[in-house]
């Protein structure tokens, strides 16, 4: 699939060649629900109705707070995006004006996996959806990589 | 105009760095929550088609919240909590 034309419009970094259309648009989800692996939930750190953030951690758009929000999944602040062998890592977003903006997770091969959104999923080298839209990375995290078993 | 505002309220979050705010703040659909219980009806008949982020606006016309607490954020469980709320209050079949 290749990328809808709105999304390279938001993000004039991407090359079109390096990325994937890896999802349809989907609302039920956000960008912090796909970096942690729920497909499920929109998360949202601001204390309103009808969005989820993990319990027990402060209801604010901080670092701070998405920070502890991925720590509840195993996540610790690590040092880079460098793709280190047995560890996932998620990027977190900030932009200077309007705090935290968007998470990212790096696949397993290298790559790393954005929704944007209430649009689609799309897999691309991370620094590539840095600009206007949401701001640099601030922040990287890892955890073990959670083994794929057949069933 | 219901069918209007929803398209435009679609259309308008679009896009790729929509919030949650965003989306329950957009004119388009802060105009549906002042349409008040005409619109509730076709809210529900909207969310059987397809869930999306009608609660905010549900609760705010209706002053009425059936989404249990474990549902939130789900908005597959929010839709089918307000479906069963419509259902028993005769506004859907």
């Amino acid at each position: 699939m290749s990328l809808p034309a709105r999304v390279l419009a938001a993000f004039p970094g991407i090359v079109e060649s390096e990325c994937l259309h890896t999802s349809p648009e989907d609302r039920r989800y956000n960008c912090i629900a796909h970096a942690a692996g729920d497909h499920r939930r929109w998360w949202q750190p601001e204390k309103v109705p009808h969005t989820y953030w993990p319990k027990g951690i402060l209801r604010t758009s901080t670092l701070d707070a998405y920070e502890a929000a991925f720590g509840t999944l195993g996540y610790v602040r690590c040092a880079n995006d460098s793709l280190e062998p047995g560890l996932e890592k998620v990027a977190i977003f900030m932009n200077p004006t309007k705090g935290p903006t968007h998470a990212a997770r790096q696949l397993e091969d290298g790559p790393w996996t954005s929704k944007l959104g209430l649009l689609e999923d799309i897999g691309h080298p991370l620094r590539q959806v840095e600009g206007h839209v949401y701001g640099v990375v601030a922040t990287f995290m890892s955890r073990p990589r959670k083994k794929v078993t057949s069933p | 105009m219901f069918e209007e505002l929803c398209h435009r309220w679609k259309e308008e979050t679009s896009t790729p760095s929509t919030d949650f705010m965003a989306i329950v703040m957009n004119s388009a659909y802060q105009r549906i929550i002042s349409l008040g219980w005409d619109a509730v009806p076709l809210i529900l008949a909207e969310l059987k088609i397809q869930p999306d982020h009608w609660g905010w606006a549900l609760e705010a016309i209706t002053g009425e919240n059936p989404v249990p607490a474990e549902a939130e954020g789900d908005i597959e469980q929010i839709g089918s909590a307000w479906l069963q709320w419509g259902r028993a209050n005769h506004l859907i079949a």
